[in-house]
């Protein structure tokens, strides 16, 4: 018989993490040893991820690719999957599917400035990137990350930052200050403030709502940084994974298969303007 | 034909056009007189629904008493058997071959692409067009060279039989004492009837909708689509009776004990406000008009990226069906000719 890529591959809740009042990230192990052996990742990919009884639902991976027992998701509650997932526990049994899709341009950025954008739990697919750049830290140049988040209490990965900050130039901002919050505030926008343009060696990665990559997106574009360059991961009804459902189809491209990741020089000329 | 089709029902299970009060439908046929060969243009639902039923039960998951969990694929179900599917018309075919493109490549889809490898096909050529017929503008009919293992002619006082591939072939070596070599004149009969179908499409005077996509392209801000759209009920019904859409969701269903449930999928329509819809509740299709176009869109733009050709087979179905009697033959009319002006630009 055939291979059945509907069927997922059990696995265990290894361990779960609180990041926010509805955010958390789960390490997750396949069980069977010789998928978990196949089972490798570009940062960018995701997983379709079965909490059974519930249904199945796309998470972006978190977890370095350097990790090779477990991979983890970050989560918010939101949906009925989501909703489900969090009444589990360590060591209950949940189903995966993938990774599918098309991960960030890695090989493309070396060697380049890289300005990485992220939003909320936006930052969830581009933390294994970011822990990519910093375990190959001399391949890369100059490295900045721009990360804003709603309240000061949203932000996620925060014990990461300062770790970061020993590698990459970091800056947060959140929408809405409280009285201890010293840092910036505002939209993801502020922080570009300061930021200039210094060559054209630049690429720029970005993943957060849709209203945040169309402001920073419109903002690259005309500090003059070339479209193939700029880089996001959209969000859509990905069901399948496999360009069958129909459901992320924009603009005439699966999502699911032909993104999450597109440049925006790929999608400037989509019908639907996806950005 | 009675006899070969009795004859075929001793070794496979028979799927055949039978006249339901509804209609003519393709059904499982347990006496082959039945089967209507008669009927004109094309059936209610097209034959994809044997390849890609509405429901599919895709497995079902069970915890045991230890708490592990099992998974059962019925994917195994599904490969059990052999069937013919005889009276499908070259539009229909021609829908297959389509979804084949689109459920093979980079991945496969192993519950349609088992049933197509289960299943033989045993076309019928086009001998009277149903009003709202076009095939000939898309060119996927009133006949059509591959993807059949038989293709039946009704020439009258009998058929003419094309074979297909060496499955077809081995259904007619079997078969031989009802079968004669066809004459030349059979064949020019079949090439008249054929002719003269095709001249009845032709009447409707209809632009080759194989090439309208870069009109399509720039008359996507059109203010027709606002207008139309406006008329539809966002019903799903184009979707759910046309050969070629394939859109589906997924969803899980447990079994009151919650220990155990089922997974399947289910035909979806890119006419729902919650097809585009994700887990923040955010909708990518909000207004009508981009509902309405991604059908189309799909069909006759994006469908030439995706599998090399449009996407539309002229089967006129979705012009049947249709509540608010929206004909996408007026709509691609009035876009090619001019349309309106442009809408408001959507940055």
């Amino acid at each position: 018989m055939v291979e059945n890529p509907y069927l997922p591959k059990l696995a265990k809740i290894e361990a779960i993490k609180e990041e926010t009042v509805d955010t958390r990230t789960f390490k997750i192990k396949i069980l069977d040893e010789k998928v978990r052996n196949s089972f490798n990742f570009t940062p960018g990919q995701f997983v379709e991820l079965t909490v059974f009884g519930y249904g199945e639902a796309p998470f972006s991976i978190t977890s370095s690719p350097y990790e090779h027992e477990n991979f983890s998701i970050t989560v918010r509650r939101m949906g009925n999957v989501t909703r489900g997932l969090f009444r589990l526990k360590e060591g209950d049994i949940i189903g995966v599917r993938g990774p599918f899709g098309r991960g960030w341009p890695i090989e493309k950025i070396k060697g380049n400035d890289i300005l990485i954008v992220g939003g909320g739990i936006g930052l969830a697919p581009l933390k294994p990137l970011i822990e990519y750049i910093i375990l190959q830290r001399r391949l890369f140049n100059n490295v900045i990350l721009f990360y804003g988040a709603k309240t000061p209490k949203d932000i996620i990965y925060k014990e990461l930052f300062d770790i970061w900050k020993q590698y990459i130039n970091v800056e947060l901002t959140v929408d809405f200050a409280e009285k201890d919050w010293g840092g910036h505030s505002g939209p993801v926008t502020v922080l570009f403030k300061n930021f200039k343009l210094e060559s054209n060696n630049i690429y720029s990665v970005q993943c957060g709502p849709p209203i945040m990559m169309h402001f920073v997106t419109r903002q690259l574009l005309s500090m003059r940084m070339e479209p193939e360059k700029i880089y996001f991961s959209l969000e859509r009804n990905m069901k399948c994974g496999m360009g069958f459902c129909g459901k992320c189809m924009t603009g005439g491209r699966y999502v699911c298969r032909e993104g999450p990741v597109f440049n925006y020089s790929e999608v400037k000329n989509f019908l639907e303007t996806p950005v | 034909m009675p006899i070969f089709l009795d004859r075929i029902m001793k070794y496979y299970q028979l799927i055949g056009p039978v006249k339901t009060e509804k209609g003519v439908s393709f059904e499982y046929v347990s006496e082959c007189d039945k089967v209507d060969l008669d009927y004109l243009g094309h059936t209610v639902l097209p034959p994809k629904k044997f390849f890609f039923p509405p429901i599919e039960e895709m497995f079902a998951y069970e915890y045991d008493e230890t708490g592990n969990l099992r998974i059962y694929d019925f994917l195994e179900e599904v490969s059990k058997g052999m069937r013919v599917i005889v009276g499908v018309k070259p539009c229909d075919i021609s829908s297959l071959l389509v979804l084949d493109k689109v459920f093979t490549g980079e991945y496969n889809d192993p519950y349609y692409t088992t049933r197509r490898n289960n299943t033989l096909v045993v076309g019928l050529t086009c001998n009277k067009p149903k009003e709202y017929c076009f095939c000939t503008y898309v060119g996927s009919g009133p006949s059509i060279k591959k993807g059949f293992d038989l293709l039946l002619s009704d020439l009258g006082d009998m058929y003419l039989v094309e074979v297909g591939s060496e499955k077809g072939w081995k259904l007619t070596k079997f078969n031989l004492d009802i079968f004669n070599e066809a004459e030349n004149e059979d064949i020019k009969e079949r090439e008249r009837i054929l002719l003269e179908v095709e001249e009845e499409i032709r009447k409707k005077g209809l632009p080759n909708f194989a090439t309208i996509d870069k009109v399509l392209v720039e008359r996507f801000l059109d203010r027709i689509w606002d207008d139309y759209s406006r008329k539809c009920l966002a019903c799903g019904k184009c979707n759910f009776t046309c050969p070629t859409c394939r859109c589906f969701t997924i969803s899980d269903e447990p079994n009151p004990d919650l220990k155990s449930g089922k997974r399947f999928r289910i035909w979806d329509s890119c006419h729902f406000l919650s097809f585009t819809k994700v887990a923040s509740g955010e909708v990518f299709r909000k207004d009508r008009p981009s509902r309405f176009k991604q059908r189309i869109y799909h069909k006759f733009v994006y469908s030439i990226n995706e599998i090399g050709s449009i996407s539309c087979v002229g089967c006129g179905r979705c012009i049947e069906v249709c509540p608010a009697k929206i004909n996408i033959l007026d709509v691609l009319k009035e876009v090619i000719v001019g349309g309106k002006s442009v809408s408001a630009k959507v940055s």
